[in-house]
């Protein structure tokens, strides 16, 4: 503390103040206590003075996108924009695909129970057999079609090697 | 009445183009001037610039609109300046401070006020200069403060930085140019 009174903590509270906020901005009683700060305290009073010139230095360099750069952006962004459109509606398209091949799949499930239900009424197998042979009839397509994958896969692996 | 925020974030939830257009005209000289900023060079924040605006096109619908939008874009193109630098060197935003193959680029172009550049010219020039040297959180804090006006929250959502530390980057930043000045009046 010097002899008017005044701390180290006044001065960086002050100069806090002032590099944070328009001092419109500041409570009353805050402004009202920096007010007086500055009129007994020179060094601040310049911090003040150099705050708002380096405040209005800050705001008049200039910067300015030139009239190319927006135009080119500009461009750019619709052109992404239509792709995204595009991808959006394939997308709605293979959605709408899975939704029909699902319902197409579940019917001709229900048609082919009904027929398995019929064929064993007519040649009289046990109750405890035809429910595998339904699901060995969707399964072995399956599975036939992955052990040839696997098979070409690991052919492949093979080949590379 | 539907306010500002609101339209655009509809908007951005549609990818309307005429939307985006407007908007890139609206905010082009200050995103131009927040990535110059942060880059130092025009070339590579013209890039930045572009693939700001292409993200925010591809992730529109992220804005919730209870934000400033330009708060968001800011926010949304420190990201990209953040992975830019990433891919060009391992480095974050504050290991910029050592990169010192890119001076600041002259100014492209005026202000609109032909008073304020005559009266401010040397300062302004110095300044900008200065600015180059400052570290580049400080650099960002302050260009986001008094050339964008955002508030010190503000800033702090864009850079993800606690307020305290906002608030003392502000005050070092400032406090950092001002010895500029005194070479000025001297």
């Amino acid at each position: 503390m010097n002899n008017t009174g005044i701390t180290k903590n006044d001065h960086l509270r002050a100069r806090q103040m002032l590099a944070l906020a328009d001092a419109a901005q500041l409570p009353a009683a805050d402004r009202a206590w920096l007010e007086s700060h500055l009129e007994a305290c020179d060094s601040c009073r310049a911090f003040a003075q150099d705050a708002g010139d380096l405040v209005r230095a800050l705001r008049s360099i200039p910067v300015a996108a030139d009239r190319t750069l927006v135009a080119a952006t500009q461009m750019r962004v619709r052109l992404r924009a239509r792709e995204l459109r595009q991808r959006d509606e394939r997308l709605w398209l293979v959605g709408v695909s899975c939704v029909v091949v699902t319902l197409t799949a579940a019917l001709t499930n229900l048609a082919c129970w009904r027929g398995f239900t019929w064929l064993v009424e007519r040649t009289h197998v046990s109750a405890a057999t035809w429910p595998a042979a339904f699901v060995a009839l969707f399964i072995v397509p399956a599975l036939a079609a992955s052990v040839l994958l696997l098979a070409k896969g690991t052919h492949l692996a093979e080949h590379n090697r | 009445m539907v306010d500002e925020k609101s339209e655009i974030a509809h908007g951005l939830r549609r990818r309307d183009p005429d939307l985006l257009d407007r908007l890139i005209e609206q905010y082009q000289h200050r995103l131009l001037r927040y990535l110059l900023s942060l880059t130092r060079n025009r070339a590579t924040a013209e890039d930045l610039f572009q693939e700001t605006w292409i993200r925010v096109l591809e992730r529109g619908h992220q804005y919730d609109g209870k934000h400033e939008f330009s708060t968001w874009l800011f926010s949304v193109s420190r990201h990209l300046v953040i992975d830019f630098f990433r891919r060009k060197q391992p480095a974050s935003l504050n290991g910029l401070l050592e990169d010192e193959d890119k001076p600041m680029d002259p100014p492209a172009s005026g202000q609109p006020s032909a008073f304020d550049l005559v009266a401010h010219r040397e300062l302004s020039e110095r300044i900008a200069v200065g600015l180059d040297h400052v570290a580049a959180e400080y650099r960002e804090a302050l260009v986001l403060r008094f050339q964008e006006g955002l508030s010190l929250e503000e800033i702090s959502v864009v850079t993800g930085a606690p307020l305290g530390t906002v608030k003392s980057r502000v005050y070092r930043g400032l406090s950092a140019l001002q010895p500029l000045l005194k070479g000025i009046r001297a």
